[in-house]
């Protein structure tokens, strides 16, 4: 096989091929840093490559493979982490100029998982400035490439992982979602990602742009990779205390089995007003493809998840500024724009309208609670509208002209207000050859059903075994 | 859309919450603060009297044991 149709493997391919050893960790590694240094000068998807690094993890690999000390499907297989994950000795910009020096002195719980679970780490993967952007924009690395579309949004904050993990640059990623920020860029670049339930992975050591909204999640091509790459992930971490002591079942089997006799609901409400049609178009196909897999769709109906927008507003808008303070009173200046001005937006929010936005959360988390007794997933678009062109500032469907962050979060955010777990998949193409998100949303906790339904639909999906242009 | 003058954000800033902010980044504010201020509001049509306020480091109540 070509060293570049190596990089285009699904991590669960490239996986069965390094456990019988017909493929080298090596030969695989060598491949995607080849891959990178052809792409990425362009491509933009990278901060830092550790190419030293990622060939001596490859060939510790090789060696405890080669010895019988096969530790799992993740075993040699190289991946990229957004550039908010702590790493050991290895500097962690956040996308940043203020931290661009930043070298952490130890690992994030996830690195860390990942290193043991055997995993090459290819880099530190660009983003929108501290997480905080849904567009992917960085005044300070450059803007990733969109595969689909080289003038396009590749879509925030965990923009680089998004495209890369499009583009072959890594097997897969994990990204960040606070209002969205794995599945924008999923749902914008064509590939999957997962927001699992708040609780369910850890956060410690990841540099938080909203403690009580964030989520770490992995973003990758295929669901069973997500099911792989979330199996290293999640479980209680004593250095984070919002992680669940719940079961992980084996999210890799619970994808595997049939989804028939499953209830899909349908949320109208706020997901599906003021939609691009082709986006429109492609969800209500999506829907249909579920109905011929046997799964029971329906409408449902949540009638006060319209406060969820405002909710999320005062409480990332608060809990950003809160962090950032100190950083704001020195060196306010070393920001990119937009990121300031959304940081300083924070002072402005007070503390009752904090605290309403938090109990708010209890009753529209009930909410979701509720109507997840009657079916087991809802299915709503991810992004109501494609990539945007990366200039656009503001944008108009059906005649309401809105500004682009809003309108790209509008389908997320409300889930992270729920912790609920999300997953993003592609579903269908644009007339103008841009990729559609469709999500699903799930019971807390309850990720294998999500998994399940989402790799019976990719047997059928429409941008099955497509590729981008630039991946191709 | 409510408005804020951006004279009152100015002064909230330099007198309450006492981080400068740079004229030019006024505008940005206040649309970003205009464009949620009557969504803030409306959360009073929910009844929140007897629900307490979500807790940052907890998880869903789901998981009753996690710590």
């Amino acid at each position: 096989m070509a060293a570049d149709a190596l990089t285009l493997l699904s991590i669960a391919e490239a996986g069965e091929r390094l456990r019988r050893r017909t493929l080298s960790p090596l030969e695989l590694t060598r491949a995607y840093l080849a891959r990178i240094q052809a792409e990425d000068g362009a491509a933009r998807c990278y901060i830092t490559v550790l190419q030293e690094q990622a060939l001596a993890s490859a060939s510790t690999a090789e060696r405890e493979i080669a010895s019988g000390r096969y530790r799992g499907p993740l075993h040699g297989i190289p991946i990229a982490l957004k550039d908010l994950v702590m790493t050991r000795r290895i500097r962690t910009t956040c996308g940043s100029r203020i931290l661009k020096d930043w070298v952490p002195d130890a690992d994030a719980t996830v690195a860390a998982r990942l290193a043991e679970a055997g995993a090459i780490l290819l880099g530190k993967l660009n983003m929108h400035e501290f997480a905080y952007g849904p567009t992917g924009v960085n005044p300070h690395y450059g803007t990733p490439v969109n595969p689909w579309g080289h003038d396009r949004m590749p879509g925030g904050s965990s923009s680089g992982s998004g495209a890369a993990v499009a583009t072959g640059l890594c097997a897969g990623a994990l990204g960040t979602d606070t209002g969205g920020s794995v599945r924008i860029p999923a749902s914008l670049c064509g590939i999957v990602g997962l927001k699992p339930t708040y609780g369910r992975v850890s956060r410690a050591g990841v540099v938080p742009l909203a403690w009580s909204l964030d989520h770490i999640g992995p973003m990758t091509r295929t669901v069973t990779d997500t099911a792989l790459l979330l199996q290293a992930l999640a479980g209680h971490d004593p250095a984070d205390p919002s992680t669940a002591v719940a079961a992980v079942p084996d999210y890799r089997r619970a994808s595997e089995a049939d989804p028939r006799g499953l209830r899909i609901g349908v949320v109208r409400e706020v997901f599906f007003e003021r939609l691009h049609p082709d986006v429109r178009t492609a969800v209500e196909a999506a829907a249909r493809a579920f109905e011929g897999l046997g799964v029971r769709v329906e409408e449902i109906r949540l009638p006060r998840i319209h406060h969820a927008g405002p909710a999320t507003f005062a409480i990332i808008t608060a809990e950003s500024m809160a962090y950032h303070e100190p950083y704001l009173k020195t060196r306010a200046s070393e920001y990119g724009a937009d990121v300031r001005a959304r940081l300083l937006t924070g002072q402005f929010v007070l503390a009752t309208q904090y605290l309403k936005a938090q109990r708010a959360r209890q009753v529209l988390r009930a909410e979701v609670d509720g109507v997840l007794t009657t079916v087991d997933a809802l299915l709503l678009p991810t992004t109501p509208v494609p990539a945007p062109r990366t200039d656009e500032r503001e944008a108009t469907v059906d005649g309401v002209r809105e500004d682009v962050r809003a309108w790209l979060t509008r389908c997320t955010r409300p889930i992270n207000l729920t912790g609920h777990p999300a997953l993003s998949l592609p579903c269908g193409l644009t007339s103008e050859g841009l990729p559609v998100g469709v999500q699903l949303v799930g019971r807390h906790f309850d990720e294998g059903t999500l998994l399940r339904l989402g790799r019976a639909y990719e047997a059928v999906s429409p941008l099955r075994d497509r590729r981008p242009s630039l991946a191709a | 859309m409510a408005s804020v003058s951006k004279e009152l954000l100015r002064t909230i800033a330099e007198a309450l919450a006492r981080v400068p902010v740079d004229p030019s980044d006024l505008p940005g504010i206040e649309a970003q603060l205009g464009a949620q201020l009557d969504g803030l509001a409306k959360l009073d049509d929910l009844d929140l009297q007897s629900v307490e306020p979500a807790t940052v480091m907890l998880p869903p109540r789901e998981a009753p044991h996690g710590r």
